[in-house]
Formats: structure tokens, C-alpha cells, sequence
């Protein structure tokens, strides 16, 4: 049965390769054809940040800003801005002569319904990035005064295309968000405008002649193809059918097969505004979890490396403490913490747990524990395996469980019946903005997934928290996210693993598009095709 | 000794029987020359076959392939066999009852097994250990689950033509119980053909089990034939060696018990005795 699936595959690789669209990519004329990897539910990006949507919306929408590859603010609908000395008021300066593809001129009034009508009622993550925003003046046409009850840095840096898109105020307003029309056929300022969208085949989308850039876009179209098989995806990269696939729709295995190859390049550019971690979440309610040593021990015992160079094809970065190192670009970052050895430290595991006065029986055992497994793919299964073996010297024996994704959502983030759980979080461009939902005492939200399930709460760090998130100085903030990581190092509710490195593949005839942090949730804009 | 003498005449039912017990030997003997834990981190990984003292090369964790088959071959016989012992059992009774009884009794039973035969039996399987959560319990109930209606609809088969024989009707007359005729006359004469269904149930079980921890069903906490399938499937391109030899011990395994059952369909069917 087994080598049929195998046949089967190879089948339907030839079949799609010779399908007709595999012309597009070969034209002069720059029409880039990528992979979009799953198909999107949809193209409102303003309801949901689904992967696969913003891997197209983007590209319709813009942002008040746009960010480089070193977190740096570039002006996009918002030509500049200013703080007041008490951070809490901001005025933005829009660009004039915007015009939304149907015509109609971009003002300060989307501004205020987009923020105040849309992403802070419908987004995910929208009610967060602009939970101080209590209203927003319009004195003219191109000003927008954002009044804020408290300090938020962090705001600014949720201003992407990607994660905050400016929508039409005149298409949107008095209608249901939540069935609005423009999730299929989306109206945006952005360089490339919809044309058309057939469902389990691609998504077409065609150069805005009036697109305020000059000289921008470049490509004439843009095609996002949704091709379900992997072996096909990379199939169809390798004989030039699409030029480019991001965020694992090539696996790491044939990425690192078509690297060596002429014609082709990867890249882990423009993954800088995600920041994923893998990591283990503690159960720090209940035993054996809830001692912090035993936390520490399985810290130390992993070989963070071994998980890197054989699971992931040496695609990823050793974690070193709560927060990614990329944070070190813009000063939060703290180096040198305990208790995140690179290539495990079985020796010093066992210090720990001998000096806590956990000792192992007869049997060598000094505790027996599940470790639940994201559903989400076989590297996070072999990534269990390794860790049971890593765990058996130390006295810890752990029994594996994958279940289907419902299921283990339901376990971690509503049940809490887990004892550690392997995962992986975005930490996106500000600790407030993907950290802090780890920690918070306020963030132990039963049924909200993907925030606080070790459950760990501490008003030290609680307080620590609200002050980092208010603190308009660089350096002070640095200072207060320095002690918050030493705190956690110590207490480790959550052992971070590594910082994953997503791949993005592409043709080398494709220049220029990885020139935002936002990578593949980014314009296009200045991407070009050269013969 | 007739039976071996007819079973022996079957060259290659022969053959299939010594590579039987060459695996037994090799399920029993496993942790004699593996001691350690299949999942252990033995060595270098993606070491080719000889290499680094891998006799069959180590995968992507560096874990010894020939420990995962030498492992993997005691779950694949237990479940294999637990399995087709839970089927049997459950498709005698039904078929037995079914048979002897007949009337409303069959109909409804016979009903009830059709229902089950309605179903793709991998697809149910796969549905009962997601359901579930997959551990060896629930593999073995899932395959016995859509394994058992073959084993009723073949005993309740062999129980209606049985039951209306002179030697049963003799069994009436002389006031014996229901369940004695059942068990004590009848059953015994409609043994062989369940022996070889039940031998070759032993081998579609373990092919199910193989096929479900390829998709990523199994147990993930036991070695088997086809978790190491599943888990060397993307390294094909650059490690063959991982999911080939794996491979290669299923269909061995698979292919003796067919011919080993062949040789027992020969061997127990008085119609096929004469056939050379």
C-alpha cells in the first residue's frame, strides 16, 4: 500500500507539471507565480491573521508603516509621525493623493474607522496592539491624532501592511465586518489590485497603475497558486512552474536538497517580524511541574543543537532566554542567562534535581509524565522522541501523546490536563505584542488558545510587565524587559527551545523580495524578475 | 501426521512457515541482541547501512534501524495475533448464534455485520484509533473491529449447513444442551476453515497496523515496522535505507503467513486433498 501512495504522488507531480500556467513564469514581463500554502479562508485580512492570508492580502493592503529587515520604521500611508512627550498622544501625517483601487481618495477618516470601528473590535490581535487607543482626532484631511490612555511603544511597531491594514471606510461602513464582501474581492490602496480568485487552483492579483510608489510595482502580476502536496510544491519550484514558496511550503529536506542546486536560493530573510520560538509550556499548577527545579532540569537537559542540526536541518538558532535574540536590534534582549545551555547539560540537570531534594527510586525514576506533542507535523513528533530519550538519564520518564489538533487545544488551553507540551509561539516584533501572553497573570484566559497555560503567576513580574509596555525610554525598557528575562530564567514556566528559522525558497531569476522584515506577508512591490 | 504430510507437499507454504519462525525468533530474541531502547539515540545519524557499527544504517535521530526492526517485530506479531484472536472470537460467537439460531436472530445479526462490511475497513480503522487515542489497546480493538463480519459470515456459513446434519439431529434426540451441540459437535467440524481465515487475518492485521503507523496512528511510545516507514518517508531522496529495510521485513512477514495459511487451506481441506 505504502509504495502505491508513493506511485500515486509521483502521478499527479507530472500531471501538474505540465499544466498550462507553467507559461506565466516565464515571462519577460515579470509575472510572478508563488506558492500559497494552505489555500486562505479568505482575504480579510482585517478579521483574521491566518498564515496563508497574509501571504496574499498584503500585497492588496497597506499599513500606515512598513518595517526593514532591522525592525527600522519606513513610512508607507503615514509619511511621518509624532510622539508628545508624555507618549500619550500621536499624530500621523498621511500621504496625500492615495487613492483606493476604486477611485475613491485615501484620507484620515479610514484611518479612524479602520483602528477604532475594525481592528480593535474584529482582529485577533487588533484589541491588544491598540488596547490604549481611546479615540482618534481627524483636524484635516491627512492628520490622524491617535490619543492613548497610556504609553505604547509597542504600538508602533503593529503598523504593518501585514498585521494592521488600512480598509476603505466608504465600502465597509454600516455593513456586518464579519460578512462583508470585501473578504472575497478585497478593495485596497496596495500595489497590486484583485482580479480574481478561483477557488483550489489561485489567486490572481494585477499591477495598481496608480500606485502612489513611483516607479512601483514592478511585476506586472502576481499569481499565488495553491498546490495541497508538498512533493509536488517543491516538484513544480524545481521545473520553474512557481518561483518562490515561503513559510515551510517547500520542507526543509528539499530546501536544503535545492540549495545546492544552480538557479535556486534559500533565504530565512524576512521572518523577523514573526520571531517563532519553539518551546515546552509547564504545567506549574500541579506536580511534578509546579517545582520550578524540575522546570530548570529539563531546561538544562536539552540539546537544543541536536534538535536543530537532525530535525531541522540546521535550520534554527538555540534559544538563550525568554525573549528571541532578535530582540538584542532594539535593545530588549538580555545574553548570558542560566539555565539554557546550547548543547544540554545532563550534569547540571541532575545538580538540580538532586539538590531539590528530588531523588530517583529504585528504579532510577524520579518522576513519570506525559509530554503532549503540537499536532502540527512529523518534526514535531520526532522532536518528542528525542526529547523522551533526552529526559530517561535524568530519571524522567515520559510517555509521548499526538492527538488531533481540536483535541489538544482543547487539553492545553481549556481542560489544562497536561503535564508539558511541546509548542510554538510567534514572539512578533514587541514582547507585549507575542510575549507577554505567556506570563501574564492576566493572561490565563481558559479556552483563549495560545496564551497562558502553565498558569504561572507572579505579581513581581506581573508589574514588571505593565511597566515594560508603558516605558517610552529605550533604555529604561531595556532595563525592565533585563530583569523580567532573569526572573524567568530562574522561574522557567516556559522553557524555550529555539528560534525556529522558516525557509523561504526561490528561483534566482526573482530579485528584490525580501527587502521588508515582513518577507512573504510583505507587498512585492519591489520585486522584480530578471531573464 | 498426515496433516504435515499434507502440509509439506506445499513447497513454499514450507518456506513461508521457516521465515515464520526465523521472525518469531528474531521478536523473542530482540532484546538479547538489542538491548537497548529501538528509540535510544545510538550513534551518528543518516548513517548508511555498515557504517558506524549500524548493520542497517540509523535514521534522522541517529536511532538503529535493525533495533527498530528486531523491536518492531514483536508489535507487529502481537498485534497481528491479539488482533485476529479478538476477531475470531467475536465473529465465532455472532456466526454461531447467527447460524444455529436462524430466523429473527441471523437477520438481525447478519444485518448488523453487513452495516460493519458497508465500511472501508481502513478508513473505519483509521477513524476508530483517531477517535481513540492511539495506543496498542486501541489498535487491536480497531482491527478486530473491522476485521471480526469476515469470521461471522464464514461460521455462520458453516453452522447453517451443519446444523440440520444426522449428527446434530442425533445430538437433539439424546437431549443435549444448545450450547454443548455448538461448541462440543458443531464448532469442531467447521474448524479448519477458520484456522485459515484466521491465519490470514494475521496478516492483513499487521499490514492495517503498518499502514496506520505510517500515517502517523501508531503508538507513539512502541517501535514498529510502520512508524519507521512513516518517519523515514521524507528522507527517501537521501536515506533509503530507513524505510526500506522496514519495508522489506513487512513483506516478508506478510508473504510467509499467505503462504503459510495457502499450505493450511491445502493441508485442512479435504476437498483440495487430492490435489498435487
Amino acid at each position: 500500500m505504502n509504495f502505491k501512495t508513493l506511485l500515486m504522488g509521483a502521478t499527479c507531480a507530472v500531471g501538474l507539471a505540465l499544466s498550462p500556467l507553467s507559461a506565466l513564469a516565464q515571462n519577460a514581463g515579470g509575472n510572478l507565480v508563488y506558492l500559497v500554502q494552505p489555500e486562505p479562508p479568505s482575504l480579510a485580512s482585517f478579521l483574521s491573521t491566518s498564515g496563508p492570508i497574509g501571504l496574499v492580502a498584503p500585497k492588496i493592503y497597506d499599513g500606515l508603516f512598513e518595517y526593514d529587515n532591522d525592525l527600522q520604521i519606513v513610512p508607507s500611508l503615514a509619511e511621518s509621525y509624532e510622539v508628545s512627550d508624555d507618549g500619550k498622544t500621536i499624530t500621523f501625517t498621511l500621504r496625500e493623493g492615495v487613492q483606493w483601487h476604486d477611485g475613491a481618495p485615501f484620507t484620515s477618516a479610514d484611518v479612524q474607522f479602520t483602528v477604532m470601528e475594525v481592528l480593535k473590535q474584529v482582529h485577533p490581535r487588533g484589541p491588544n496592539s491598540f488596547r490604549e487607543v481611546t479615540s482618534i482626532d481627524t483636524p484635516d484631511d491627512y492628520t490622524a491624532v491617535f490619543n492613548l490612555a497610556n504609553p505604547a511603544p509597542y504600538m508602533l511597531r503593529a503598523l504593518s501592511s501585514y498585521e494592521s491594514p488600512m480598509v476603505p471606510k466608504h465600502l465597509l461602513e454600516g455593513t456586518d465586518l464579519r460578512a462583508s464582501d470585501l473578504a472575497t474581492n478585497p478593495v485596497g490602496t496596495g500595489p497590486f489590485t484583485f482580479v480574481e480568485w478561483r477557488k483550489g487552483q489561485y489567486v490572481r492579483l494585477d499591477r495598481n497603475e496608480n500606485y502612489w510608489k513611483p516607479g512601483e510595482p514592478l511585476l506586472e502580476r502576481v499569481v499565488g497558486r495553491f498546490i495541497p502536496d508538498a512533493s509536488t510544491r517543491t516538484a513544480a519550484l524545481e521545473n520553474g512552474e512557481v518561483m518562490y514558496g515561503a513559510y515551510g511550503a517547500i520542507p526543509n529536506i528539499d530546501a536544503v536538497r535545492l540549495r545546492e542546486q544552480d538557479g535556486f536560493s534559500v533565504t530565512t530573510d524576512g521572518y523577523s517580524m514573526i520571531n517563532p520560538m519553539a518551546l515546552i509550556e509547564f504545567n506549574t499548577t500541579k506536580p511534578p511541574f509546579d517545582n520550578p527545579a524540575m522546570r530548570r532540569a529539563v531546561s538544562l537537559v536539552m540539546d537544543r543543537q541536536f534538535l536543530i542540526d537532525n530535525i531541522w536541518f540546521g535550520y534554527g538558532k538555540p534559544a538563550t532566554s525568554a525573549l528571541s535574540s532578535s530582540f538584542d536590534k532594539v535593545g530588549l534582549y538580555k545574553a548570558g542567562l542560566p539555565n539554557y545551555p546550547a548543547n544540554g547539560d545532563l550534569e547540571a540537570a541532575i545538580k538540580q534535581l538532586d539538590d531539590a531534594g528530588i531523588l530517583p527510586d529504585a528504579n532510577g525514576v524520579r518522576a513519570n509524565v506525559t509530554l503532549d506533542l503540537i499536532p502540527y507535523g512529523e518534526d514535531w513528533r520526532r522532536a518528542g522522541e528525542y526529547m523522551k530519550q533526552a529526559m530517561k538519564p535524568l530519571g524522567i520518564e515520559v510517555e509521548l501523546r499526538y492527538e488531533d489538533v481540536p483535541t489538544w487545544l482543547n487539553r492545553i488551553y481549556a481542560e489544562y490536563d497536561f503535564e508539558m507540551n511541546v509548542n510554538f509561539f510567534y514572539q512578533l516584533p514587541d514582547p507585549v505584542l507575542g510575549v507577554h501572553r505567556h506570563y501574564g497573570t492576566d493572561q490565563i484566559r481558559q479556552g483563549t488558545h495560545f496564551v497562558n497555560a502553565s498558569r504561572y503567576s507572579n505579581p513581581e513580574l506581573d508589574a514588571l510587565l505593565a511597566a515594560g509596555a508603558q516605558e517610552p525610554d529605550p533604555i529604561k525598557r531595556g532595563e525592565i524587559y533585563g530583569e523580567i528575562q532573569t526572573i524567568l530564567a530562574n522561574d522557567m514556566p516556559v522553557a524555550n527551545l529555539f528560534e525556529m528559522e522558516f525557509l523561504t525558497v526561490y528561483n534566482d531569476k526573482l530579485v528584490n523580495h525580501a527587502t521588508s522584515a515582513l518577507g512573504a506577508y510583505g507587498s512585492f512591490s519591489e520585486a522584480s524578475i530578471t531573464e | 501426521m498426515q496433516f504435515w504430510r499434507l502440509f509439506s507437499r506445499n513447497r513454499s507454504a514450507v518456506m513461508g512457515m521457516f521465515i515464520l519462525i526465523a521472525i518469531f525468533l528474531m521478536a523473542i530474541s530482540a532484546p538479547l541482541f538489542f538491548p537497548a531502547d529501538p528509540f535510544s539515540l545510538a550513534g551518528q545519524s543518516m548513517s548508511p547501512p555498515g557504517a558506524n557499527g549500524f548493520l542497517l544504517g540509523s535514521d534522522s535521530l541517529g536511532r538503529d534501524v535493525a533495533a527498530g526492526i528486531a523491536h518492531g517485530a514483536k508489535t507487529s506479531l502481537l498485534i497481528g495475533l491479539l488482533a485476529t484472536l479478538v476477531a475470531v472470537f467475536v465473529g465465532v460467537i455472532m456466526g454461531a448464534l447467527a447460524g444455529y439460531y436462524g430466523g429473527v436472530i441471523d437477520n438481525l445479526l447478519m444485518r448488523t455485520t453487513e452495516m460493519f462490511q458497508t465500511i472501508p475497513s481502513f478508513l473505519f480503522a483509521i477513524l476508530l484509533v483517531a477517535i481513540m487515542k492511539p495506543s496498542i489497546e486501541s489498535i487491536v480493538i480497531a482491527i478486530a473491529v473491522v476485521s471480526w463480519p469476515a469470521v461471522a459470515r464464514l461460521v455462520r456459513g458453516e453452522f447453517l449447513s451443519l446444523r440440520n446434519r444426522e449428527f446434530v439431529q442425533a445430538c437433539h434426540t439424546l437431549g443435549m444442551g444448545d450450547v454443548r451441540i455448538m461448541l462440543g459437535e458443531i464448532l469442531p467440524n467447521c474448524l479448519s476453515p477458520i484456522i485459515v481465515i484466521g491465519s490470514l487475518m494475521v496478516a492483513t492485521a499487521i499490514l492495517i497496523e503498518s499502514g496506520l503507523a505510517f500515517l502517523g496512528l501508531g503508538d507513539p511510545n512502541i517501535m514498529s515496522w510502520g512508524f519507521q516507514i512513516g518517519a523515514g518517508r521524507t528522507l527517501l531522496r537521501s536515506a533509503w535505507w530507513v524505510c526500506t529495510f522496514p519495508g522489506i521485513a513487512i513483506l516478508l512477514t506478510v508473504l510467509a503467513i499467505n503462504l503459510v495459511g495457502e499450505g493450511l487451506n491445502d493441508a485442512l481441506n479435504p476437498r483440495l486433498r487430492d490435489r498435487s
